[in-house]
C-alpha cells in the first residue's frame, strides 16, 4: 500500500517537474531577447547603411576626397549582418525560406549597392578631377591667348569665346545634366575641333587637353548620376524593412504564444498554489492532531502528578499523624513524670498526713482525760484529794509533765503540718509548671536557655532529691533564643529523668549530674546532660535512640526516641556518647542557634 | 597660493603648446592607426609559416620569397618567379600595410587576407600546393602542433593557419615616416621642396585615388583614364584586363585596385606588370594616361621628393 502511494508521489512529483521543464523549454524570454538585439542590430545597419549613403553624396559634390569612409560602413554592415544572421538562421526562429529569402534579397542588394558604389568612386574621383582642373585650364588658355599678338587675337576671339563658352556649359552640364545641354557641350567639342586648326601649336595642346577632359565630363557625368541613381534605388534599407517586419510578425507570434504560455504558466502555477494550500491543510490538520494528542498526554500527565501529590499529602498526614502520637507519647511520658513526681510528694503528704494522725492517735491528751477522771471522782475533797491522795498528790506532777508532753507533741504536729503543706505546695508547683507547658505548640518564642533548663530540673526536683542527685550546673553565654519550648522541654525532662535513673545504682560515689548548656561554632547551641552512672554498653550505643529500645523494667522505650525525633524537627540531633559500662554516659543536643529579636 | 596659480597658468600654457604642436592636420591622407593588439601566439605563429617554404608544393616557395621585407614588402623584380621558376603574370604588390587595402591582388578578387593566403598557396602558379598537404605538413612538425595547440583550441587547421598568416600580416605597418609624423602635426619635419610636392599631388589631382589612410588601395580605377596606357605600352595578356577578369563587367575592363603609396620608392618596379621601373616614370605616365595633364617643369621631381617621405619604419628601422 504505502509502496504503491510512494510511487504514485514520485509519478506526481516527475510529472510536475516536467510539466515546469517543459514550460521553462517553450518560455519566450530568449525569443524576445534576440528580438531585441535583432532590432537594435536591424537599426544599426540601416544607421551604418546612411552613413555609406552620405559618405557618397559628401564625395559627389566634392566635399569630401577621402574614400576610407565609403570603404568602411560596408565592413561595419558586414560584421552587424554577421551577427543578425547568426541569431535569425537559428532553425525554429522563423518559417522555413521566409528568412532565406529576405537574407537572399538583402545580400543581393548589398552586392549590387556595392558595386555600384565602386563603380561609383571610381569614376567620381576622375570626374571630379576634370571638373576642378576645367578652371586651370581654361587660365592656362586664355593665358596664352593674352600673350599672342593683336592681329592674332583679333582673328582668334571668336575661338577664345568659343571655348570659354565650352567651358560655361560644360561646368553647367556638370551641374543639369540634360540632354540639351549635352548636345550643346558636344556642339561645343566639334566646333573646338574644328577651332583648333587654327591656333598655334602650344595653344592647340592646351585646347585638346580641355578637349579631352570636358569629354571626359560629358561621358562621366550622366554615368556618375546614373550610378547615383542606382545606389539611390538599391533596396536596402528596404530590404530591411523587410526583415523587420518579419521579425515584428514572428515576434507577434512569439508574443502570442509566449501569452499563451504565461497563461498555461498561471494556471500550472495556480494548480500547484492549489496543492500547496492542500498541503498546508493537511500539514495544519496534522499539526492539530498532534496538538491533540499533546494535549491528552499532558491532561494524563497532570492527573498523575495530582495522584502523586495526593499520595504525597497523605503520606504527609500520615507522617505528621506519626509525629502526632509521637508527640502524644512524649506527652504521655511527661504526664508519667509529672504524676509520677506528684505521686512522689503525694508519699510525703500521706506520710505526713498518717504521722499526724498517729501522733493524734497516741495523743498524750488522753491522760489528760484519765487526770480529769481522777479529779471528777473526788469532786468534794479536790482538795483533799490533791494534798493527801496518794494518787491525787502525784496528779499535779502529771498534769505538770502532760503539759508539757502535749506542748512537744504540738510543735510536733504544726512541724508535720508544714511540712504537709509544703508538700501540697510542691504539688501546686508541679501541676502549675505542667500547666504552664500543656498548652505550648510548636511555634517558636524567645527563650532564655537557663530558665528552660531549671524548670526542667524543678519538673524533676523530687525525684532527684529522693535520689540524692547533686546537680552540677554549667551553663556558659548563652543569648535568648527562638525555640520550641514544648519539645526542648520534653528532651530535657527525659534526658534529666534518664540520668537519674542512670545513677539509681550508684552506692560508692556521689550522684552527680553536669548541665551544661553553650554555644559552639557561633551557629549551634549545645546542651548536654552528663550522669556518673551505669553508662551505655558499646552493642546498645546504635539502639538507643530506637523505638522500643528500653533497659527499664517499667520502661516504654519511647523517651529517647521520641526525643530525638523532637531535636530533628527542629533541625538539630541528639547524639550519646559513654565511655562503657559503669563509667556514665552524656547525651548532647545541638540546634542551630536562632538568635531572638535584639539579640547579637 | 599664487606659486601654485603660476604653476597651474604654466601648466595650460604647456597644455595649449604642447596641443597646439600636436594637433593632427586634417588632410585628404591620413596617418597610419597602430598596430592591432593580436594575439602574440597566433602573431609569432604566422611569423614562422610566413617563411615556410613547406606552404609551397615543392618546398621552394614560402611567402618571405616575394614579400621580403627588406625589400619594402615585395622583391625588386618585375615578375617573381612560381614554384616552377616561371614568371608570374603581375608584379608582386607589397605585404606592408596591406592589411588596410580594401581588398586584396590587383584585380581585387579577395576581400581578406585570409582569402588571399588561400589564393596564392593554391594558385598553379605560385605555389601550387592544396591545403590537404600544407596542413599535413605543418601538422608533421610537433613544434608547429604544440605552438597550434596553445594558439588555437582546434590546432593544425587550413583556416588556422590562414589565420595565423593574417594575423601576422596585420602587424605589418610601417609607421612613423616623415609624412605621417607631418600629418601629426610636425610640420617641420617635411622641407619646403616636399611640401611643394604635396602641393602639387593634390593640385593636379593625384589625390583624387591616392587617398585615406593607406594614400590608395580603396578604390578601384581604370589604367588609362586618359588614354590607353596598355596599348601604347604593348604585349597586352590577360592579366592586364585586370577587375574584368573578376567580374565579367565591361565596365571592369583594365580597371585595378589603386595600389597604395605608403613605401612606393621601396618598391619599384611599378604597376601590375611592373612596367615602370622608377617612380619617375610612374607619376610620368600617372600624369598622361590618368591625370591628362602635362606637368609643369620640375613639378615631378618636386612629387616624387614628396612621394619619398612615405617610406615608413618597419621593426624601428625606415624601409
Amino acid at each position: 500500500m504505502t509502496a504503491l502511494r510512494r510511487l504514485g508521489l514520485a509519478f506526481i512529483g516527475l510529472l510536475l517537474a516536467s510539466v515546469l521543464l517543459f514550460m521553462y523549454v517553450n518560455s519566450g524570454a530568449q525569443q524576445a531577447a534576440s528580438y531585441i538585439e535583432s532590432r537594435d542590430l536591424i537599426r544599426l545597419l540601416k544607421q551604418q547603411d546612411a552613413i555609406w549613403d552620405n559618405e557618397v553624396l559628401k564625395s559627389r559634390i566634392a566635399l569630401s576626397h577621402n574614400y576610407d569612409p565609403l570603404v568602411s560602413p560596408l565592413h561595419e554592415m558586414a560584421r552587424l549582418w554577421q551577427r543578425l544572421d547568426a541569431i535569425e538562421s537559428e532553425p525554429g526562429r522563423h518559417a522555413p525560406s521566409l528568412w532565406e529569402n529576405q537574407r537572399d534579397e538583402y545580400l543581393k542588394a548589398i552586392k549590387e549597392k556595392t558595386r555600384l558604389v565602386e563603380q561609383f568612386k571610381s569614376r567620381n574621383s576622375v570626374l571630379r578631377n576634370s571638373l576642378a582642373f576645367l578652371p586651370t585650364v581654361e587660365d592656362d588658355i586664355q593665358g596664352q591667348f593674352a600673350q599672342l599678338s593683336d592681329a592674332d587675337k583679333l582673328q582668334l576671339q571668336a575661338v577664345a569665346v568659343d571655348t570659354y563658352d565650352l567651358l560655361l556649359s560644360s561646368m553647367e552640364f556638370a551641374q543639369l545634366t540634360t540632354r540639351e545641354i549635352a548636345a550643346e557641350v558636344l556642339l561645343g567639342l566639334n566646333r573646338m575641333d574644328v577651332n583648333k586648326e587654327r591656333l598655334p601649336k602650344e595653344l592647340r595642346d592646351s585646347v585638346d587637353i580641355l578637349s579631352r577632359h570636358i569629354a571626359l565630363i560629358l561621358r562621366e557625368q550622366p554615368r556618375v548620376n546614373e550610378l547615383l541613381a542606382g545606389i539611390e534605388a538599391v533596396p536596402v534599407s528596404d530590404h530591411l524593412d523587410g526583415i523587420t517586419s518579419l521579425l515584428e510578425k514572428d515576434q507577434a507570434i512569439a508574443a502570442g504564444k509566449y501569452q499563451r504560455n504565461h497563461i498555461y504558466l498561471l494556471v500550472f502555477a495556480t494548480v500547484l498554489a492549489l496543492i500547496l494550500i492542500w498541503l498546508a491543510i493537511r500539514l495544519m490538520r496534522s499539526f492539530g492532531e498532534i496538538k491533540r494528542v499533546n494535549n491528552a498526554l499532558q491532561t494524563a500527565n497532570d492527573v498523575l502528578e495530582q495522584r502523586v501529590e495526593e499520595r504525597t499529602r497523605q503520606l504527609k498526614d500520615t507522617q505528621s499523624e506519626l509525629m502526632d502520637t509521637a508527640r502524644q507519647a512524649g506527652m504521655a511520658e511527661i504526664a508519667t513524670n509529672v504524676l509520677h513526681n506528684v505521686g512522689n510528694v503525694l508519699n510525703s503528704v500521706n506520710i505526713s498526713a498518717d504521722l499526724v494522725s498517729r501522733k493524734l492517735r497516741s495523743s498524750k491528751a488522753i491522760g489528760l482525760s484519765k487526770a480529769m477522771q481522777l479529779i471528777n471522782e473526788h469532786p468534794d475533797d479536790l482538795g483533799h484529794f490533791l494534798t493527801d491522795d496518794p494518787k491525787g498528790k502525784l496528779l499535779p506532777g502529771y498534769l505538770n509533765q502532760l503539759v508539757e508532753a502535749i506542748a512537744v507533741e504540738q510543735q510536733g504536729l504544726i512541724d508535720e503540718l508544714a511540712q504537709l503543706s509544703k508538700s501540697v505546695d510542691h504539688i501546686k508547683d508541679i501541676v502549675s509548671t505542667q500547666q504552664s507547658y500543656a498548652g505550648a505548640n510548636s511555634l517558636l518564642e524567645p527563650l532564655v536557655v537557663s530558665e528552660l533548663l531549671e524548670d526542667a530540673l524543678r519538673m524533676n526536683s523530687g525525684a532527684l532529691t529522693r535520689h540524692h542527685v547533686t546537680v552540677i550546673k554549667e551553663y556558659g553565654e548563652v543569648p535568648r533564643i527562638m525555640g520550641d519550648k514544648h519539645r526542648l522541654l520534653l528532651i530535657l525532662i527525659n534526658l534529666i529523668s534518664n540520668a537519674k535513673y542512670a545513677m539509681a545504682g550508684v552506692s560508692n560515689h556521689a550522684r552527680n549530674m553536669t548541665l551544661r548548656a553553650e554555644v559552639v561554632n557561633g551557629d549551634t547551641l549545645q546542651i548536654s546532660v552528663k550522669d556518673e552512672g551505669e553508662g551505655i554498653p558499646e552493642e546498645n550505643m546504635t539502639r538507643i535512640f530506637a523505638h522500643g529500645f528500653t533497659t527499664r523494667k517499667e520502661g516504654h522505650g519511647f523517651g529517647l526516641h521520641s526525643c530525638a525525633l523532637a531535636a530533628i524537627e527542629m533541625n538539630g540531633h541528639l547524639t550519646a556518647h559513654s565511655e562503657g559500662p559503669g563509667k556514665g554516659a552524656t547525651f548532647e543536643l545541638q540546634l542551630p542557634l536562632k538568635l531572638a529579636e535584639g539579640e547579637q | 597660493m599664487a606659486s601654485s596659480g603660476l604653476l597651474l597658468a604654466l601648466g595650460l600654457l604647456v597644455g595649449i603648446s604642447v596641443t597646439a604642436h600636436a594637433a593632427p592636420l586634417d588632410e585628404p591622407l591620413k596617418p597610419l592607426p597602430p598596430v592591432p593588439a593580436l594575439d602574440p601566439k597566433r602573431v609569432q605563429l604566422g611569423l614562422r609559416l610566413f617563411n615556410d617554404p613547406r606552404l609551397s608544393v615543392n618546398n621552394t616557395l614560402s611567402c618571405a620569397s616575394c614579400h621580403r621585407l627588406d625589400k619594402g614588402g615585395a622583391d625588386d623584380k618585375q615578375f617573381s618567379t612560381g614554384f616552377d621558376g616561371k614568371p608570374l603574370e603581375v608584379n608582386t604588390p607589397t605585404v606592408l600595410n596591406a592589411s588596410l587595402n580594401f581588398h586584396q591582388f590587383w584585380d581585387g578578387r579577395v576581400d581578406t587576407l585570409e582569402e588571399q593566403v588561400h589564393d596564392v598557396v593554391v594558385s598553379t602558379a605560385e605555389m601550387a600546393s592544396t591545403w590537404e598537404s600544407v596542413v599535413k605538413r605543418i601538422a608533421d612538425d610537433p613544434g608547429y602542433v604544440k605552438d597550434f595547440k596553445a594558439a588555437y583550441p582546434d590546432g593544425v587547421t587550413a583556416p588556422n593557419i590562414q589565420s595565423a598568416l593574417a594575423d601576422y600580416e596585420r602587424t605589418l605597418l610601417t609607421p612613423n615616416s616623415r609624412f605621417d609624423q607631418y600629418l601629426l602635426g610636425n610640420t617641420d619635419i617635411l622641407t619646403p621642396r616636399e611640401k611643394f610636392g604635396y602641393e602639387r599631388f593634390k593640385e593636379y589631382g593625384c589625390i583624387a585615388c591616392h587617398q585615406g589612410v593607406n594614400i590608395g588601395g580603396n578604390m578601384f580605377q581604370k589604367f588609362g583614364v586618359m588614354g590607353d596606357y596598355i596599348a601604347d605600352r604593348g604585349n597586352p595578356t590577360r592579366a592586364d584586363e585586370g577587375r574584368f577578369n573578376v567580374t565579367g563587367d565591361e565596365m571592369d575592363r583594365q580597371v585595378f585596385k589603386v595600389p597604395s603609396l605608403r613605401n612606393v620608392a621601396m618598391t619599384a618596379p611599378y604597376f601590375h606588370k611592373g612596367s615602370a621601373p622608377t617612380l619617375e616614370r610612374a607619376v610620368e605616365v600617372m600624369f598622361r594616361y590618368q591625370l591628362g595633364r602635362e606637368p609643369q617643369k620640375n613639378d615631378t621631381e618636386l612629387i616624387v621628393e614628396f612621394l619619398k617621405t612615405l617610406t615608413g619604419e618597419w621593426e624601428g628601422k625606415p624601409q
